[in-house]
């Protein structure tokens, strides 16, 4: 019988240091086959672990259209088990389950506007989304990106930025910038402020409880529908497979029925965010 | 309950199994709470009464502590199953159900597989003790077709003559009665957890109820009475919550599954200090929304099996039963 919670190893081919607590690992499967095999969808994560130190649930960071050679994963340093994946070097072992969850469905985004907002390191899992509509594997129609960070610091894939902004709207705000930042200072919901977003677009949100509240509500002011609001969420989790309650939310559970989920689906979760 | 036939069954399994039973504990235990699961050593201990015991089978199903990997040369190998040949003896019809739900929870997991093999269930029931009428949390429906939805091996009943009738609800049950010359026994044959008559209606109307009733002043009475101690969680038969537990020093170097609860304090904290669970009233919610809520949805089965043993569990004298009729008003 398949063991749901044995891992597998990854080797880390490479390593990029995106931000002060950040770094994007690019990992490969050990086992060749199945890192050949090894497939996701954007959204997804994985149960990535430290023999003695447990595991954590990471986000792809990576388009699934490498999945056959690599995967990334871009690990903020906030915990015990992430301060431990931070020390490593490239050639080192880390173990890995899955992919869990459900991830973005992209048919459902398929010839409308995408609007995507990020927020923080939440913003991790919308880049799989922006390199596949770079490499036109998405059939959206037009692609806005908002992100809202703390300060030039903690701004990630800033190498990408250019090229993301030559294909799609790329708009970045900074909480607190340093005095050279030409850029716009403020929250993220200051970004809206003179941008149209047409009603019929689809809206990814990822990023800290408190930015869905206020970012959905500048988007029911666009007359965007609930069924168009789409959020990941980040909770507790140790089986990634909805047996050991600790990421139940309402009738459901992030590991299994989400990390994604439709704003119509959990709007009426008490204190949902 | 005397009867010879079973006490000849109870010393043949003895040969092959430990055989656990609801006994007493100790003497100088408060009343109710006397009556637990152990490993028969006396024949006479066992109680025959068919009450539902304080102590619950979760033990024996779903260990408190359960080494899943040892931990060597920074590899994660599974640990040898520690199964041994158990027989559950005398699992009443509530314990029985809870099982029923654990089957279904832990249908996947190669450990509760593992463990399950070995495991003998053999259920007991007095036909209709007045136990069971005082838990209203479900309408139980003890009619005989109830044998037909919850998982045994053998099951026993006792009659007010002094007789017993015999059941088989398993290849592996039907074996060991003909094996030990008890041939005279009914088979059910298991149609599934759920009645051909669809999911239990009470509990779809109390979900209905629960679903969206955080604001219910029910929930505020709990939140100034919980503290939250994790008793009922314990003392639960079908709280199945655990933690997975690395432990990577020299005298223990092991990955391990520990039972949890959802009144613990850091159940839903992530690291960076979000708090989903961050009063005693979502907590309690929590807990009653699991139950009544989420398996149901999950399962279509109760998350409740109405044993009655959290109400008396709870330091704070909360009444599961009393809960749910304060809802349902």
């Amino acid at each position: 019988m398949f063991n749901i919670y044995q891992p597998q190893k990854a080797k880390i081919i490479s390593l990029n240091t995106e931000s002060t607590d950040t770094k994007l690992f690019r990992l490969a499967l050990t086992d060749k086959k199945n890192q050949k095999e090894f497939n996701f969808l954007p959204g997804q994560f994985v149960q990535i672990g430290l023999p003695g130190w447990g595991e954590c649930p990471i986000s792809f960071a990576s388009s699934p259209h490498q999945s056959d050679k690599y995967f990334e994963l871009a690990i903020r340093k906030v915990g015990q088990l992430t301060g431990q994946l931070s020390e490593l070097k490239k050639g080192d072992l880390v173990d890995i389950r899955g992919p869990f969850g459900n991830g973005f469905d992209a048919d459902l985004f398929k010839d409308k506007p995408l609007v995507l907002v990020g927020g923080g390191c939440g913003f991790v899992p919308l880049r799989p989304l922006i390199m596949d509509y770079l490499a036109d594997k998405m059939e959206n129609t037009v692609l806005q990106i908002f992100y809202g960070c703390k300060n030039e610091d903690t701004l990630l894939f800033k190498k990408e930025h250019a090229s993301w902004n030559r294909q799609a709207e790329l708009n970045v705000i900074l909480e607190k910038p340093s005095s050279k930042w030409a850029g716009k200072k403020g929250l993220i919901t200051d970004l809206f402020k003179n941008r149209v977003i047409t009603s019929n677009s689809i809206a990814v949100l990822v990023g800290p409880p408190l930015m869905y509240r206020f970012v959905i509500a500048e988007l029911k002011k666009r007359q965007i529908t609930d069924e168009n609001i789409y959020l990941s969420l980040e909770k507790k989790m140790y089986c990634g497979v909805g047996v050991c309650q600790h990421c139940a939310i309402g009738p459901y559970y992030v590991c299994k029925d989400g990390p994604v989920f439709r704003w119509s689906d959990i709007k009426d979760i008490n204190n949902i965010i | 309950m005397k009867n010879k036939r079973v006490e000849k069954l109870i010393r043949d399994l003895s040969a092959d199994y430990f055989v656990f039973a609801p006994q007493k504990l100790g003497a100088d235990l408060a009343p109710g709470y006397e009556y637990g699961i152990s490993e028969v050593k006396d024949i006479n201990n066992i109680d025959w009464s068919g009450r539902v015991p304080y102590g619950n089978w979760k033990e024996v199903l779903l260990p408190h502590h359960e080494r899943l990997f040892d931990l060597k040369n920074g590899e994660l190998i599974k640990a040898k199953a520690n199964s041994p040949l158990i027989a559950c003896l005398g699992m009443n019809i509530l314990d029985l159900k809870a099982l029923t739900l654990f089957e279904q929870v832990f249908a996947n997991d190669v450990y509760y597989q593992e463990r399950r093999r070995n495991l003998l269930i053999i259920g007991y029931s007095t036909g209709l003790p007045n136990d069971y009428k005082k838990n209203k949390v479900f309408s139980h429906n003890y009619k005989e077709d109830i044998l037909e939805h919850v998982v045994f091996d053998i099951f026993i009943t006792s009659q007010s003559n002094g007789k017993i009738a015999l059941y088989s609800g398993s290849e592996k049950g039907q074996k060991i009665l003909e094996k030990y010359g008890l041939g005279d026994y009914q088979h059910i044959e298991f149609s599934g957890p759920v009645a051909e008559s669809g999911p239990d209606k009470r509990m779809a109307s109390i979900a209905k109820k629960m679903e969206n009733s955080f604001n219910h002043p029910v929930w505020d009475d709990l939140n100034k009475r919980c503290i939250a101690c994790s008793k009922c969680t314990i003392a639960c038969p079908t709280c199945f919550c655990f933690d997975l537990e690395d432990r990577n020093d020299p005298a223990d170097k092991s990955r391990s599954r520990k039972w949890s609860s959802c009144f613990n304090s850091d159940f839903t904290l992530i690291a960076g200090g979000q708090d989903d669970l961050d009063t005693v009233k979502k907590k309690i919610f929590f807990w009653y929304f699991h139950k009544f809520v989420r398996i149901p949805k999950e399962y279509s089965l109760p998350g409740c099996v109405g044993c009655n043993r959290c109400t008396l569990a709870c330091p704070v004298g909360i009444d599961i039963n009393k809960t749910i009729q304060s809802l349902m008003k």
